[in-house]
């Protein structure tokens, strides 16, 4: 150990070096640091965003296979080869089928949802800001056919544009609407599981006041048979959503003339029973998304439904972490070798001078390998005050890069998602479809990806300290190299 | 402890240019050697070759009647041979006393009191504790050919090889050293050989070698 004892003396006798040594290595080590905070803290908001948004897989009718068979059926003239627009037939989904998805294991909760259409008869009148009314009579109703539409009324494939759209849920709560809260209750309960079978139905604020209705009062609408059927009022809700030009024609597309009711009572209302839109999932466990993809599609129909895994909103949340957590181990490999170079031409400089001192303890018999290891033992010494001056300022350093690094990216991708979305895209088809078109929301950013937690764990001061000690190593062997292969008296008489 | 030389030859560009060839010397314990010899005729470099810091163009060098190669240059400097630099070769971050301590360390002494065996040797050659302790760059040139002199000492080793040992110090002090490594050679039988131009020292020594025309000549010897 007579070489860790000669390190010392000569770190301790050459105060300026060592100084000089500890300033860079600090430097050096700072950046690393910061690096591997911010991917690190990158691949922790990448978890968090994904538990946070969870997993949701959605079983609906296979729409695209429902247009190949249209096509497929048509022959092989080119003319004949296009799809039939009216050959598209859209299966609703059997309760049973859903429930026996439901009964999964993995599910946390699940939501069945119909949507369909209905008129006002009497104690409402629909939300409409147009003189003309597009629904209060059956002709003008039966002009305004949806066929196809994602909105009202997939079921029957074609539909009535009536003053509402009933949306039927298993429970109001886990509508996307509400999750995301654009919706809101303001009074009274949401439609639970409980609701189902009864007339309860929840609704929006504005039409509430414009029809002086509060919880707990009735009203009538007619189903898909023009029957008559009384509702009651759970609760009133409030929605931040506003209508589009469509919504000015036709009244159900306004978004204060949705309700909500039990999937049950849509179903009576369009006269479908024991079939749904769709179904939505949500999984307890994000990362076993895929196996429960495959193990629900063993137990369906695949050419008739499709089963969509939704991670779109975690993709979108995951571009600017990755485009984070990339340049930070870009970051790492770029100040480690800039480190390497800076280091060793430092070192370098500095055994040149030091080529008396190993020729003299080569003459007196010491060890090149030990020679070696004293060099390295001054720079380890260093190192050790260096990492302790990068472990008390790299957090500081890293949560300023970081969160300028992230800014960048989100600006970026939102841009992007702006630019993508482009007019009419996305937010019209919410509105017109609702949930059951299987359309999901814009993305906006939450709270994980807007802000990186940075903090130093003892796991990232240990890979400092290994590729701290693998800098200081390449940098003795690459600088000593030249002079250690020389007999000492070359090393003495230069 | 027998060192010999046998066929010895050493060039730096050509053979033609050799500084000696066909040496044939042997060195035993017990006895003091100097060599005697112009600037430049190589006393050095053949100091350099028997001491394993360079290795010879021709012929071989026997310690112990086995050749350095055989035995290692490193390991035959770690634990055979010790040097006393004509430039003392001191590590200059280090004091009189860690210079002599690291010596003991790297060639393994068996003294279990590394310090008190340094300063009791340093302390016969004039330099005390209070130098002892000095950075060496701190000491003036006769006291740092001291202490080279004892690093050398207290390494124990059966040979000792100096170059001009006594080249920096005065009169007296160059005469205690002489009769230091008189003392060493003959009482604790080492073998002590000496490069020197001064022809004092040489008288001191028991044999005389005269590195001259390429050729190494016996001028004295004392029985």
């Amino acid at each position: 150990m007579n070489f860790f004892k000669r390190g010392l003396q000569s770190v301790w006798a050459k105060k300026g070096r060592t100084i000089l040594l500890i300033a860079v290595f600090s430097a050096i080590l700072i950046f690393v640091l910061a690096g591997l905070t911010i991917r690190s803290a990158a691949l922790v908001a990448t978890e968090n965003a994904q538990k946070s948004v969870g997993a949701t897989v959605t079983l609906q009718a296979n729409r695209e296979q429902a247009f190949q068979q249209g096509t497929t059926s048509s022959g092989s003239d080119s003319e004949a080869s296009r799809p039939d627009p009216g050959s598209f037939q859209s299966t609703p989904v059997e309760i049973e089928d859903a429930q026996a998805i439901a009964d999964l294991d993995g599910v946390a909760s699940y939501s069945f949802e119909v949507s369909t259409s209905a008129d006002a008869v009497s104690g409402i009148e629909a939300i409409s800001s147009s003189d003309t009314d597009t629904s209060t009579d059956d002709s003008s109703a039966d002009a305004n056919q949806m066929g196809g539409m994602p909105g009202g009324g997939m079921q029957g494939g074609e539909m009535s544009s009536g003053d509402f759209q009933i949306t039927g849920v298993s429970t109001s709560a886990a509508y996307t609407s509400f999750s995301e809260g654009t919706a809101s209750l303001t009074d009274g309960e949401g439609i639970t599981a409980e609701d189902e079978g009864t007339n309860n139905v929840v609704i929006e604020s504005a039409l509430a006041e414009a029809n002086d209705l509060a919880v707990g009062d009735t009203f009538t609408i007619t189903d898909s048979d023009d029957n008559e059927v009384e509702v009651t009022i759970k609760g009133i809700y409030e929605t931040s959503e506003v209508g589009n030009s469509m919504s000015q024609m036709f009244s159900f597309l306004n978004p204060a003339n949705t309700i909500f009711a039990s999937y049950t009572f849509a179903n009576t209302l369009s006269g479908n029973d024991g079939t749904i839109d769709s179904a939505t999932y949500t999984l307890s466990d994000p990362s076993e998304m895929d196996a429960f993809v495959e193990e629900a599609e063993g137990m369906i129909d695949t050419d008739t439904y499709s089963i969509q895994s939704n991670d779109q909103q975690y993709q979108s949340m995951l571009t600017p972490l990755n485009n984070v957590a990339s340049f930070a181990k870009n970051i790492i490999i770029l100040v480690a070798a800039a480190g390497v170079i800076i280091l060793t031409l430092i070192v370098m400089m500095s055994i040149r001078e030091r080529r008396y001192e190993i020729g003299v303890l080569l003459s007196l018999g010491e060890s090149r390998a030990k020679v070696i290891f004293q060099f390295f033992t001054e720079i380890f010494i260093c190192m050790i005050f260096a990492l302790g001056i990068a472990a008390a300022s790299g957090n500081l350093v890293g949560n300023v890069v970081g969160e300028q690094l992230l800014a960048q990216q989100t600006e970026t991708t939102t841009d992007q998602d702006t630019t993508n979305a482009g007019p009419g895209g996305g937010g019209g088809m919410q509105q017109m479809g609702g949930n059951g078109g299987g359309s999901f929301p814009s993305f906006t950013q939450s709270e994980e990806i807007q802000s990186l937690e940075i903090t130093i764990s003892a796991e990232e001061i240990g890979l400092l300290a290994s590729m701290g000690l693998g800098i200081s190593f390449g940098s003795i062997i690459l600088s000593s190299a030249g002079i250690l292969r020389l007999n000492p008296k070359k090393i003495l008489v230069s | 402890m027998t060192l010999r030389t046998e066929q010895l030859g050493y060039w730096y560009q050509t053979e033609a240019e050799a500084l000696f060839r066909s040496v044939d010397l042997t060195f035993e314990p017990g006895k003091m050697y100097a060599i005697l010899g112009s600037s430049g005729s190589g006393k050095t470099t053949f100091l350099s070759l028997i001491t394993g810091l360079d290795t010879p163009k021709e012929g071989k060098i026997l310690y112990n009647d086995e050749t350095l190669a055989k035995i290692g240059l490193r390991e035959y400097r770690r634990k055979d041979v010790s040097i006393v630099f004509q430039a003392y070769n001191l590590l200059p971050y280090m004091s009189a006393l860690d210079n002599v301590t690291t010596a003991m360390a790297i060639a393994q002494s068996q003294q279990t009191d590394k310090k008190a065996y340094a300063l009791a040797n340093l302390a016969k050659v004039g330099i005390t504790e209070e130098l002892a302790m000095k950075k060496v760059t701190q000491l003036s040139g006769g006291q740092q050919q001291r202490v080279a002199i004892v690093r050398a000492l207290c390494c124990e080793h059966e040979l000792i090889v100096a170059d001009e040992p006594t080249g920096n110090l005065d009169e007296t002090t160059s005469k205690d050293i002489v009769a230091l490594f008189q003392e060493i050679a003959h009482e604790q039988n080492k073998c002590i050989i000496l490069v020197t131009h001064e022809q004092d020292v040489a008288k001191a020594c028991d044999v005389v070698y005269e590195l001259k025309d390429r050729k190494f000549s016996i001028i004295e010897s004392v029985k």
